[in-house]
């Protein structure tokens, strides 16, 4: 990737961050703060903007890095039931009457029920000594129907209202952003972006076939093994952020593939960060466009991206993972 | 000659219609029916309000309100009730509301022969009306006649007595918070925004376009409520919006600690109405 482009990618990402700040249902001078401006850019504003960003990296990642794993380009982070785990754990832990960690319980038990999906479609897709992405791919896809299932008949049978309201954060929401999470998410998902990082390489390999990454001297499981680590824990640590978010994860990698081309070294990085930017856009326009009302994120995430998504599609002749 | 056919399925259709009115009609006429079945919380504590408790068959699994609604056989849902569970209780009439049922199952109940009797009221003012109706349609028409006086009385003391004493710069910004996270609040065209305007005071979410909308936190940090009410949830509503209190701490309304908690009187247009109105004129005094 030339560094015009990353630079270019870059000073949008800022702009996109200083606009979240100063525009919105309001527009704030920043030159002018008032007492009442002042901690809603600090400490509404400028939390969401962080914690937009933090998911749409972890989104944009873990997508680039499991599309390569599985070698599928329909792949991204909630095929594999991670997100409809999070949300059966975070709403059996609210029937159950389970509150003991305040508002730390639905992001905790989202955090569980994603983690253990990712432990359980890990051990579906384990055999002879390593992971295999058809049985990955499959098993998360059957785990997923099951665990959406399984939520669907809670929801009807279910006539607890604020089970269906919690829900709704499940579903995509940044507004309850705040300082006090951020710190745990920002270790999961720096972590998972640290292994995706340091592991690219490989995964440029394991993407053309298992033959050419052992006569590269890596071992094909174990790198599998780890860089599905680190988009399980990507994937987790931005669930119990903000809920589930779409669009991101299966479609940003392939925009930036035709931004910044498919080595993965260059293709992780420029997933993270427009994704990033990307959320943070798409949750400026969802707080702005009907206010005082809110749009969840994730429907506007959708909205404008698929139609930019299939424009590029059209002007491409070549395509690849 | 098709379309002379097309016409003729017209007017039958036409007749049935009618005939179907009429049948609901006759029934309303007609004495107290000795099975009913109520499609919504509101309308299960309006016919027990009616002295009509004990001719109720089945009711929703929503219906919590008397004690003794708890008991009865339940249909399912409100926006999705069994037809099997109402059609095996053998219904004389099945009372739906317009608001939270599904249109098509009460079409559905009247092609099966099954007497309905819709109640149309969705706000304060049509809530005496509705009452009246459906007294006439129960056979209990001086019962609903009293309560709907009662109800009428109610509304227009708090009318009256306003239109007296206040002067706008009494008027407060008043914020209803449904559900505290993500944030839920009662906007315009609810009962809850209805009563907020009935006893002289502003909605701040009554500019939003959504009856129960997702709200933006700065906007009510920007609109500086100097009430802030909370209805009754599933949970304890003083431990789940702890958090968003706190974030909202330089508000007015929490700043000078006039916060209330409320009952969910007012989420049902029903008997328990003026019981709500009450509550919330506590909290705005």
């Amino acid at each position: 990737m030339s560094k015009i482009r990353i630079t270019v990618l870059i000073i949008i990402a800022l702009l996109i961050i200083l606009c979240s700040l100063f525009l919105g249902p309001r527009v704030i001078n920043p030159f002018g703060l008032s007492e009442v401006e002042k901690e809603i850019v600090f400490s509404i504003r400028l939390p969401r903007v962080v914690v937009a960003v933090l998911m749409g990296m972890a989104l944009g990642a873990a997508g680039a890095v499991l599309q390569g794993v599985l070698r599928n380009p329909l792949a991204d982070p909630y095929i594999l039931g991670i997100s409809s785990g999070a949300s059966l754990t975070a709403a059996l832990g609210l029937l159950s009457g389970f509150y003991s960690f305040g508002r730390f319980t639905l992001p905790l038990t989202a955090f569980i029920g994603a983690s253990l999906v990712s432990l359980l479609v890990g051990a579906f897709g384990w055999k002879r000594g390593g992971l295999w992405p058809e049985r990955l791919l499959l098993a998360g896809v059957g785990l997923s129907f099951l665990f959406h299932a399984i939520l669907m008949l809670l929801m009807s049978v279910s006539t607890n209202e604020g089970l269906r309201r919690a829900l709704l954060w499940i579903f995509g929401d940044l507004s309850m952003a705040d300082w006090s999470l951020i710190p745990y998410g920002l270790v999961f998902i720096a972590a998972g972006l640290f292994i995706a990082l340091l592991r690219a390489k490989a995964l440029n390999a394991l993407i053309l076939g298992d033959e050419f990454t052992h006569s590269l001297g890596f071992s094909a499981n174990r790198e599998r093994l780890l860089l599905f680590v680190s988009m399980a824990l990507m994937t987790a640590a931005s669930v119990s952020l903000g809920g589930t978010i779409g669009f991101i994860g299966l479609l940003m990698p392939h925009i930036m593939r035709f931004v910044a081309g498919a080595d993965s070294r260059a293709l992780i990085p420029a997933s993270a960060l427009g994704g990033g930017a990307f959320l943070c856009l798409a949750d400026l326009i969802g707080k702005s466009i009907f206010t005082p009302m809110e749009v969840p994120s994730g429907i506007v995430t959708a909205i404008i991206g698929s139609p930019y998504f299939l424009y590029l599609l059209r002007r491409r002749d070549v395509l690849s993972i | 000659m098709a379309e002379k056919q097309y016409s003729m399925e017209k007017l039958i259709i036409l007749f049935l219609v009618l005939i179907s009115h009429f049948d609901a009609y006759s029934a309303l006429a007609g004495e107290t029916p000795k099975r009913i079945i109520s499609l919504a919380p509101s309308i299960t504590e309006t016919l027990f309000a009616l002295g009509l408790g004990d001719n109720i068959v089945g009711v929703t699994n929503f219906c919590d309100f008397p004690e003794e609604a708890k008991k009865k056989p339940k249909i399912g849902g409100m926006s999705n009730p069994s037809l099997d569970a109402v059609v095996s209780l053998k219904p004389d009439i099945v009372v739906v509301t317009t608001d939270g049922n599904p249109r098509e199952f009460e079409e559905r109940l009247r092609s099966m022969k099954i007497r309905t009797f819709v109640f149309g009221s969705r706000r304060l003012k049509e809530l005496p009306g509705g009452i009246r109706d459906l007294g006439v349609a129960m056979g209990v028409r001086e019962r609903a006649d009293k309560l709907a006086k009662e109800m009428e009385t109610t509304l227009n003391s708090f009318n009256n007595s306003l239109r007296v004493t206040r002067d706008a710069s009494l008027r407060k910004k008043v914020l209803f918070i449904i559900w505290p996270e993500p944030l839920i609040v009662a906007g315009p065209g609810t009962l809850i925004d209805d009563v907020i305007r009935l006893l002289d005071n502003e909605n701040i979410a009554s500019r939003a376009k959504a009856t129960y909308p997702k709200y933006s936190i700065e906007e009510i940090i920007h609109q500086a409520p100097d009430v802030i009410i909370i209805g009754k949830g599933h949970a304890d509503m003083k431990e789940a919006s702890s958090s968003l209190l706190e974030r909202l701490k330089s508000v007015p309304a929490v700043k000078n600690k006039n916060v209330c908690y409320v009952s969910d009187s007012l989420y049902r247009l029903g008997p328990r109405v003026a019981q709500g109105i009450e509550e919330f004129a506590g909290c705005l005094r």
